[in-house]
């Protein structure tokens, strides 16, 4: 969205904006500004929502499938965690916790959230990054190699591309370690090192990769058929050369804006393959943290993968920049 | 702006991350052979705990865990009778309210505190108070326990309300494990994450989602009469995994990652007994069998005729074998037959039976049909709500194929069954909620069966924590019950556990289906010697040794 929209015309504030935006550290100052309004209104929905479930969260400390804590226990937990406070208070104390970078502890893990946190993102961060490299390598390659071709070639790239970006994450998970992993032995079942991460990468990845591919082989064959296309070819340039350097770069862009959100669809994807592989990581803490209404905990991690959006978006223009860098200039407004 | 140093970093960042992690070692790799000292065990199992303080909340992950790391005071073997552990002996008093445990001398924690009469004290009252946020010790205690108190270095008295002939076997569980005072003393947090004990193993550090890592207590030498070895155990540290899914946990142990699972998945049965590397190891659990219970609070189920119509219309056996392929058996009665004074005479009581069924809710006077073809009674159609915990870890996809069993044999009556699936939140909000649910499928593993007191009795309703799911009681129940946990004669618990079977079968509380198993796969060309102790099914590694070539 662009903030000029969304400010009224008179007053100071759109010359404070534009003198904000006009200078490299005015923009990044902006970014983190609305950074912080996302992330105050993600943490105070989900405390909401969090409310709205029906539960007490009481039992939810208390928690546990066979758990059948007797009543006293359960009132001496919401006096001890300020249940029987208003909501408003219990909203303040939790916002005025958030300020002092106190994310709470978690009721049924009993550790405090940004322990568990720090200890889970990692491997999380590990499985997104290898499996957003695997679908890049499966867009370029397959548009590079098929793209705007004539013939066959095309077909068949774009057809397998379909069928790639149809697979769901679960059923590809679970094919690929039957195959490889308990039948081939050529990887590990479970295993914490980087062969560990191979197959849970590719599931992941290769979903994205065959979307990222269609969408970067259409713009593909846009570009092919722009005047410079022709102009370098006539200068001599070898065909093979063009489509690496130039076609490939206008094609590229797409892609790259929504590798962003690819990082999101991969953090929830993440969940899956983070119970059929058992990797730690942040999507199975959410899940668990959900379904048990672990307040701390889910509003911690959301907090967490909306923060890491953030961040990805800011690469991903950066991407942006990199690969065409006429957008110097509107870095931070095209957002 | 300068974007290329930028993203360098970030892909250099994550090349680094990727490759930080560490391949796992072979674990007999390096080791003489002919000995059964030392090596690594990967033991992968599907429910991670949520403390490991089996003192918190109470449930069955925590136990098969603690085993590994908790002595308790005495140990059952199969045949029921309780040997020394901690306690080398004790004496119970003519009126069975009181318990003088002698502990055994010289036994250390491994925080270094010494195991003495204040410690033992310590522990029960660890148990009792509300902070420890127990809920199945307590259930177990709260109603029969006073105190207990040194009486002097090493001998401990538990003084109870009134007598309970059951004591010593639910003290032989896991869940009761005695802790270190001065561990206990760091509070919930610190003590879920890393209790200590006397065990053969201790606590090294948990990955949560992933694993915990237990190391070998080189000092130990307090294992039960019944251990097939004193000192310490073989294995040097044992990896404790947790693989949720079935396919990834089979395929971890066909391929040599882990040299025991837990759960068995009953799809992999087939390829593990086809595969001669592979053992297997089933018990079945004692206590009350995973049943539907009946909400007798709802209208439709308070009349007894409806509930053994349902019995008879739903076919259990039928029911349990298409779930479970013949590799789980089916259980007719309250209790599970591996329990003591378990009564075959109630194997099955109500059995398959439509046109008892139908002659039964004719009775009741759900005479009438609605346009879907189900029985009717003043204009009210006969449904059944059925909520059940949507997470396939605490419902197994078998389970789930029993509920829809169900419902198409209970459909072929005349009644109406909604499947309702709920997240762990929602469940735990029904438990306390009478009118929350008709029906609700449980279990409670237990090595006594007093279980039944505390499945459905008076005093549990009243408690009004959620445990007498079936939220009814019987006067004659209760009393024979509670004489039963009164008396020390077998003839006569026999007798009067027998009676209270009868009844409970009369009323119709529940449908039993199949008895909860503890159920083993090793790789018998790696590891030897894991054994299943029968108070809760928890598997034993202390005796465990990982086979090394020419041994």
């Amino acid at each position: 969205m662009t903030a000029e929209t969304a400010i009224a015309p008179s007053g100071p504030r759109p010359a404070l904006l534009a003198r904000l935006r006009a200078s490299l550290g005015g923009r990044i100052a902006l970014r983190i500004l609305s950074a912080l309004v996302l992330l105050w209104a993600v943490a105070t929905i989900v405390f909401f929502l969090q409310h709205l479930v029906p539960g007490d969260p009481a039992l939810a400390i208390l928690g546990g499938a066979s758990a059948n804590p007797p009543p006293e226990t359960v009132a001496a937990v919401r006096a001890q965690y300020g249940f029987d406070q208003p909501l408003l208070a219990q909203y303040a104390d939790f916002l005025g916790g958030l300020v002092r970078g106190d994310l709470g502890s978690s009721y049924t893990m009993k550790e405090p959230v940004a322990r568990i946190i720090a200890e889970q993102i990692v491997p999380t961060l590990q499985l997104t990054g290898a499996s957003l490299a695997i679908a890049w390598a499966i867009a370029i390659g397959s548009t590079l190699l098929t793209a705007a071709r004539p013939g066959l070639a095309a077909r068949i790239g774009s057809g397998l591309e379909v069928v790639l970006a149809a697979l769901p994450h679960f059923w590809l998970g679970v094919v690929l370690l039957v195959v490889f992993a308990v039948t081939l032995h050529w990887l590990p079942v479970v295993d914490d090192g980087p062969a560990g991460l191979v197959l849970p990468a590719l599931t992941l990845g290769v979903p994205l990769g065959g979307f990222l591919a269609q969408v970067t082989r259409d713009e593909f064959d846009a570009a092919s058929r722009q005047p410079f296309v022709l102009s370098a070819l006539s200068r001599g340039t070898r065909p093979r050369d063009v489509r690496w350097r130039h076609v490939l770069r206008h094609a590229a862009l797409p892609g790259i804006a929504l590798s962003g959100w690819g990082l999101g669809s991969l953090i929830s994807g993440a969940v899956v393959v983070e119970v059929i592989f058992s990797r730690q990581g942040i999507g199975q803490v959410l899940v668990t943290a959900v379904t048990s209404q672990d307040l701390p905990l889910v509003i911690g991690v959301t907090f967490v993968v909306a923060l890491v959006y953030v961040i990805a978006n800011i690469l991903t223009d950066l991407a942006a920049v990199a690969v065409d860098p006429r957008l110097r200039t509107s870095i931070g407004g095209a957002s | 702006m300068r974007p290329r140093p930028a993203l360098a970093a970030v892909v250099a960042a994550a090349v680094l991350a990727v490759l930080a992690g560490c391949g796992t070692a072979d674990p007999s790799a390096s080791l003489p052979a002919g000995t059964k000292e030392g090596g690594d065990l990967v033991y992968a199992t599907d429910r991670e705990p949520t403390c490991l303080d089996p003192h918190n909340s109470g449930d069955m992950p925590q136990t098969y865990i603690a085993r590994q790391y908790l002595d308790s005071l005495v140990s059952m073997k199969a045949d029921g009778t309780v040997v020394p552990w901690l306690a080398q002996s004790w004496h119970v008093s003519k009126d069975g309210r009181t318990y003088d445990f002698d502990l055994k001398k010289g036994v250390e924690f491994t925080d270094g505190e010494p195991l003495d009469a204040d410690a033992v004290v310590a522990n029960f009252e660890q148990i009792m108070d509300p902070d420890t946020q127990s809920s199945t010790d307590l259930l177990y205690l709260s109603p029969y326990f006073e105190k207990a108190t040194a009486v002097s270095e090493h001998t401990v008295r538990v003084t109870l309300k009134r007598s309970y002939s059951p004591l010593l076997t639910v003290l032989s569980q896991a869940f009761f494990g005695i802790e270190s005072p001065k561990a206990m003393a760091r509070g919930l947090e610190a003590n879920c994450a890393a209790p200590v004990g006397t065990g053969p193993f201790k606590v090294a550090e948990w990955k949560r989602n992933q694993e915990v890592v237990l190391v070998r207590n080189d000092d130990y030498d307090s294992a039960p009469a019944d251990a097939k070895h004193q000192g310490p155990a073989y294995l040097e540290k044992v990896t404790w995994r947790f693989l949720k899914d079935n396919t990834a946990r089979f395929g971890a142990l066909q391929s040599g990652k882990a040299q025991a699972i837990f759960n068995l998945p009953p799809e992999s049965v087939p390829a593990a007994s086809a595969d001669s590397r592979i053992d297997t190891d089933d018990f079945v659990h004692s206590g009350v069998p995973f049943a539907l219970d009946f909400n007798t609070d709802s209208p439709q189920l308070s009349d007894v005729r409806v509930r053994r119509a349902i019995v008879h219309a739903a076919d259990a056996p039928g029911i349990v074998e298409s779930a479970y392929g013949g590799v789980f058996p089916y259980e007719g009665n309250a209790l599970s037959s591996g329990t003591p004074d378990y009564d075959e005479n109630y194997h099955e009581p109500f059995p398959y039976d439509p046109d008892k069924a139908a002659a039964l809710l004719d009775e009741a006077g759900w005479t009438g049909r609605d346009a879907d073809g189900y029985r009717t009674k003043d204009g009210k159609t006969l449904t059944l709500r059925l909520p059940y915990n949507s997470d396939p870890g605490e419902t197994p996809p078998a389970d789930l194929t029993i509920f829809q069993n169900f419902q198409a044999m209970e459909k072929r009556a005349g009644i109406k069954v909604e499947l309702q699936p709920k997240d762990a939140a929602s469940m735990t909000a029904i438990k306390q909620d009478p009118t929350g649910y008709d029906v609700k499928g449980g279990y409670w593993n237990s090595p006594t069966p007093g279980v039944m007191y505390i499945k459905f009795s008076q005093e549990t309703l009243d408690i009004d924590n959620g445990q007498n799911v079936a939220r009814d009681f019987d006067d004659e129940l209760d009393r024979t019950l509670v004489q039963a946990a009164g008396t020390t004669d077998p003839e006569k618990q026999q007798q009067l556990y027998s009676k209270a079977q009868g009844i409970l079968t009369s009323q119709a509380w529940h449908l039993p289906l199949y008895p909860v198993q503890t159920r083993l796969a090793t790789r018998s060309d790696q590891v030897r010697d894991i054994w299943i102790e029968p108070s809760e099914g928890e598997p034993v590694l202390h005796d465990a040794y990982l086979i090394r070539d020419g041994a």
